[in-house]
């Protein structure tokens, strides 16, 4: 390999020679000064490749001789990974900044030259004046690029830079002469571990790293640099946060290195502080660059909190470490860039990407690295973190750390929402180059992806196919929905007939709903005409989630898999029209339940990667009751149970037609699948004497009663869906938890009824809101002869739902009624039984209000639903009748499976009949003896029909006046007023109330904070001095 | 006679931070900043002072061979000369940032410059 030496040789090289140049040419300027870098890149990246292979690190001795005596560089497999980074982030850049550049001239090129170079040798230096050196170099390049932008303001900014970095020079000057005093070297590997404290030395030290610190603008003394990030060239901040952040990070490292792990708490404890603050000012952030700043200060903190932790990551250090740094930079880089496209300030504006699907692909993919999401680095990192954290009892440096992370998640996505939903005025400016570049960076951020998960113990995701069956849609997106939408259900059968004759009949049962299921939900999809982008890579992500989450063998393949499918189902519920807010608290709730998961199983692990599902049953005593309940938690968020429930209506009910039906038919079905897994695994729990299984069968009574009591007072028809699915969700929750063989049949009834007779009413109800164009029940009513075969569908749906006889709900029932007279848990029985009747108030609605009484004015011309929605309808009718005559076909061996789980057999089937101990069910006979009655009624109706009278359905009038709000008046409003006045109490919302308060707290404490950011240069300067003297207190503290 | 000056050089740190925190003028501000500066380049040479010994030049006067016993410490010398440079680069991009600043608004006030904030 060539010397790397040579890196900063050809920077500056070529920044002298650029001034050696004819003034005009600035075209060839900006193509040396692009040639420059590539060399540059090409140099590193070569490096990178020869150190990754295992070559041992390079010394390179300047002047001839050797260390003190000189200054040495050093090229090792961290440096090479930085720079590589740093200068291709320069050479983007450049392209980013090339009308900019050739306006000013080939002077600015030069300054972008001296910058990189300055920045990869600060990466390399081993000599701390020489560190000083690059550091002024890369002070003054800062402050000279700051003007390349047309923003005048950004004058101002640069100059508040430089104040900075002036007070910045002063304190690594006085710390690097003394630290030379102390130890007779100014080379960083002479430097001896020092105890933080009065020492000379150690106080010298601080002075160096606090300097340090402070170039990675830690929250609260970084108000200059979000000045600089709002008002500079997007395309120079993407070089400000991502490779000046990356070598300053470097630099810090190996300082603390050499300073000793006495020091690693400061980093920590400053890093946290600043990561979390600055994500909570950024929740009232509203323009897009200030926020990506903050965004950037807090990805710093948090990465100087992981430098601080690397006594305990040992040898994953490198691989958490350089996952957070290359996530964070490539996405802020890429995002940074993309805004040079959007010419309004506002986060809203960004909605002009949308005309361009490949940045809207690249806008996702930023954010989910950003996040941590998988499949990219900052996943695996993550991951690997907890893993460590939680074994070396750092839980509360991991909360913090999940805490920033969500609260950066929530002004992330709901940026990205407002870009999904919103409208602006100004146009994207997008030129080829800019689209490029973004593109590039979205490639590399895939192709890092990749490499994290290859170099990963736990697996890589994108070698498993229903992931890369879901990235291949994305190349599918030109082609028409028709043919996608008949590619993905070929896809999702052949995935479910390749496994259904390998898995346990427990997990075949969910294997049946979630993917066979899918396929059949999506026949509803091919009622899309066009292209109908955007739809099929999320919901072919999601269903990924879903194959791999059941394929699952290791806490982390289960994770992942929970994670892929959280990512895929936010972007299909963000696509319904309305959908904005709930799309946001359903990615918060959910990410927050996949953090409360990812401790539980990092808590579980105790270090063993990889740590499989099964092993789950062995943790010791003592952390096997918190590890259950994180679990528990985690997995009650997905399936909404009351408390965490509020993130559901919304996402559900506001969700397209055929989506509905997805995400809540198969969706909630992943939580039951978790909490059937923990339960298998780790069985009965308490926690100072609390049985822990008993309180989740309290909080499947409450929810399934609240759910109920809920869905009487929606006049929505689809939220009316939504909350009954808290209620059954709240049933099979219940059925789990009463922790026998017949609770346990009931929960897996419930999976599969709960799957049909859900998406079917989703769809019936959507069909009808297709033809009516709303989902307020009282503006329907007479629908039965317009749409007779939705009426069908949701008639069986409410007959099987309500579990009244002869539908596969009654069979339900029975094993339920069979399984709780098994139990002593007294009171949430009654709750359980209670919302049976309720249950009943809320569907006889679906068909009273929607398909009977008299059909309005302006309906009389509607059709049926379109057929394609229609068809997945009768195939679930079809079934539930079919069902309900032969239960047994299906939970015959989940029976025999539950026996061998339990150990007994309190079901007797005898051919289509089935006898427990209480009692005996038989289906034919129910549904002979049901049709004889039902159709002696029926025939009675009919005949005594020509008795009705007709009513008009406004026929009210008070005083002669036409009613301020004419519903008012309609019967089928407010339906149940007699009830609302007796439970209407159920109604106010203290979960909402309770979370709103919280958010509430959040923006408050951040409008509050960012008043700290004055904009005055001099406060600044305050600040930041404040800064150093209080951490000097704190630390010293510390120490005494 | 160290003391002395290093007391020298940071109560002129002092002095100029003083100056930089309390002058509004962007020119003052640039002052105060040099003389902290210099505060700075006082304290590098001061801690390398040796007493009673001679310039780190190697000539006749000081033979190689007793260098090492009657020179003072070079590096902070040569560190010094680096850091005056330094401060004059990082100096003249200020004194230029506030010729743009006066050009825009007419004023040297930092509290002029206040557009960006939260």
């Amino acid at each position: 390999m060539v010397s790397s030496i040579l890196i900063l040789a050809i920077g500056l090289g070529t920044a002298f020679g650029l001034g050696l140049l004819n003034r005009r040419r600035a075209v060839l300027a900006l193509g040396l000064t692009l040639g420059a870098l590539g060399l540059m890149a090409a140099m590193a990246v070569g490096w990178l490749i020869v150190l990754a292979q295992g070559a041992a690190p390079v010394e390179i001795y300047t002047a001839g001789a050797e260390p003190p005596f000189a200054i040495n560089l050093r090229m090792g497999l961290m440096e090479a990974g930085a720079i590589t980074l740093i200068t291709l982030t320069g050479l983007l850049a450049v392209l980013a900044l090339r009308t900019a550049l050739t306006r000013m001239g080939r002077g600015s090129m030069a300054v972008v030259l001296v910058l990189i170079m300055a920045l990869s040798g600060l990466v390399m230096t081993r000599d701390v004046f020489n560190l000083f050196v690059f550091l002024e170099l890369m002070a003054i390049s800062t402050g000279g690029l700051a003007l390349l932008s047309k923003d005048i303001r950004a004058i101002a900014a640069g100059f508040k830079y430089l104040i900075i970095s002036q007070l910045v020079t002063i304190l690594l000057l006085v710390g690097i002469i003394f630290t030379y005093h102390a130890t007779g070297s100014l080379n960083i590997d002479d430097i001896p571990e020092t105890a933080m404290g009065f020492s000379g030395l150690g106080l010298a030290l601080f002075l160096i790293l606090i300097a340090v610190v402070l170039e990675l603008k830690p929250f609260p003394a970084n108000g200059w640099a979000l000045d600089v990030y709002t008002a500079a060239h997007p395309g120079f901040s993407a070089v400000f946060s991502a490779a000046s952040g990356t070598a300053m990070l470097v630099v810090a490292d190996k300082l603390v290195k050499a300073a000793g792990p006495d020091w690693f708490a400061m980093f920590t404890l400053l890093g946290l502080i600043s990561f979390i603050g600055a994500n909570i000012v950024a929740l009232r952030q509203d323009n897009d660059r200030r926020l990506l700043g903050y965004s950037s200060v807090g990805q710093l903190g948090l990465l100087l909190a992981v430098i601080g932790q690397q006594d305990v990551l040992g040898e994953g250090y490198l691989y958490v470490a350089g996952g957070l740094v290359l996530s964070h930079a490539v996405a802020k880089a890429g995002l940074f860039w993309m805004s040079i496209m959007v010419k309004a300030r506002g986060l809203s504006d960004w909605a002009a990407i949308r005309v361009r699907p490949p940045l809207v692909i690249a806008f996702a993919t930023f954010l989910a690295m950003l996040t941590g999401l998988p499949p990219f680095p900052g996943f695996y990192a993550k991951w690997e973190l907890a893993q460590v954290l939680a074994t070396t009892d750092r839980l509360p440096i991991l909360a913090a750390i999940l805490i920033g992370t969500l609260i950066e998640a929530v002004y992330l996505f709901r940026w990205f929402g407002m870009a999904m939903k919103r409208e602006t005025d100004t146009p994207l400016g997008p030129k080829q180059i800019d689209c490029m570049v973004v593109l590039i960076t979205l490639a590399a951020a895939f192709g890092l992806g990749a490499l994290w998960g290859d170099l990963s113990e736990n697996g890589n995701l994108f070698a498993t196919v229903p992931m890369l069956a879901a990235l291949f849609f994305l190349a599918l997106e030109p082609m028409p929905a028709k043919l996608k939408n008949g590619l993905a259900i070929m896809a999702l059968v052949y995935w479910f007939a390749a496994h259904a004759g390998v898995y346990d009949p427990m997990r075949l049962i969910f294997l049946l709903v979630m993917i066979l299921g899918g396929a059949v939900i999506l026949l509803a999809s091919f009622n899309e005409d066009g292209r109908r982008v955007g739809f099929y890579p999320p919901a072919m992500l999601m269903y990924a989630g879903l194959a791999l989450l059941l394929e699952a063998q290791s806490t982390f393949e289960f994770f992942a898999a929970w994670e892929v499918m959280t990512l895929g189902s936010y972007f299909l519920i963000l696509r319904g029209k309305q959908s904005e807010p709930h799309a946001l608290s359903y990615m918060i709730f959910s990410l927050g339940g996949a953090f409360v998961l990812l401790s539980g199983f990092a808590l579980a692990a105790d270090g063993v990667t990889p740590f499989p599902l099964s092993a789950l049953s062995l943790v010791p005593e003592q952390v096997a009751p918190w590890v259950f309940a994180l679990l528990a938690v985690g997995f009650m968020t997905k399936t909404a149970s009351v408390g965490v429930h509020i993130w559901l209506p919304g996402a559900h009910a506001e969700a397209e037609t055929d989506v509905s039906p997805m995400v809540s038919g198969i969706l909630l079905k992943a939580g039951l699948y978790g909490l059937v897994v923990l339960l298998l695994a780790m069985g009965r729990q308490s926690l100072h004497g609390v049985d822990l299984v008993n309180v989740l069968a309290w909080i499947g009574a409450i929810s399934a009663f609240v759910g109920a009591v809920l869905a009487v007072f929606q006049e929505d028809a689809k939220r009316l869906l939504a909350y009954s699915s808290i209620s059954q969700m709240g049933y099979a929750l219940f059925g789990l938890a009463l922790m026998n063989h017949l609770g346990w049949l009931l929960a897996v009834m419930f999976v599969i009824n709960h799957y049909v007779y859900k998406s079917m009413l989703f769809l019936a109800v959507g069909g009808v809101y297709k033809r009516t164009h709303t989902k307020l029940m009282y503006k329907m009513g007479g629908l039965i002869t317009l749409m007779p075969f939705t009426f069908v569908s949701v008639l069986v749906g409410i007959i099987a739902m309500s579990g009244v006889p002869p539908l596969s709900g009654f069979g339900g029932r029975w094993i339920f009624y069979n399984a709780i007279l098994e139990t002593d848990l007294r009171l949430p029985l009654v709750l359980i039984f209670m919302s049976g009747p309720v249950g009943f108030l809320y569907l006889f609605r679906l068909i009273h209000t929607i398909f009977l009484g008299q059909l309005k004015d302006e309906n009389h011309q509607i059709k049926e639903a379109p057929i394609w929605l229609l068809v997945p309808q009768m195939i679930f009718v079809a079934f539930l009748i079919g069902f309900a005559i032969v239960p047994g076909l299906v939970l015959q061996r989940v029976d025999r499976f539950l026996g061998t789980v339990f150990g007994d057999q309190p079901l007797i089937w005898h051919g289509r009949a089935v006898e427990s101990a209480f009692g005996n069910w038989n289906p034919v006979a129910i549904m002979v003896v049901i049709v004889v009655i039902f159709v002696t009624l029926f025939g009675i109706l009919i005949a005594k029909n020509h008795d009705a009278v007709k009513v008009k359905q406004f026929n009210i009038v008070f005083s002669a006046e036409r009613p301020y709000r004419p519903e008012t008046t309609h019967f089928a409003w407010n339906f149940f007023a007699p009830y609302r006045r007796a439970m209407g109490f159920m109604e106010m919302p203290l979960v909402t109330r309770f979370w709103g308060g919280v958010s509430e707290a959040l923006s408050g404490t951040a409008e509050f904070t960012r008043k700290l950011y004055s904009g005055n240069g001099q406060t600044y300067a305050v600040q930041v001095i404040l800064f150093v003297v209080t951490v000097y207190l704190i630390a010293l503290g510390g120490v005494a | 006679m160290a003391q002395v000056s290093l007391l020298i050089g940071f109560t002129l740190i002092l002095l100029g931070l003083y100056g930089a925190l309390t002058n509004r003028d962007i020119l003052r501000m640039i002052v105060s900043f040099t003389i902290a500066d210099a505060g700075v380049n006082v304290v590098l040479v001061s801690v390398g002072y040796m007493a009673h010994r001679t310039a780190p030049i190697l000539d006749s006067a000081v033979p190689a061979g007793q260098a090492a016993a009657r020179i003072i410490d070079p590096v902070p010398q040569v560190l010094v000369l680096t850091a005056i440079v330094i401060g004059l680069g990082v100096t003249a991009l200020m004194l230029a940032y506030a010729y743009r600043l006066f050009r825009l608004r007419g004023s040297l006030d930092i509290s002029q410059f206040m557009d960006l904030k939260w």
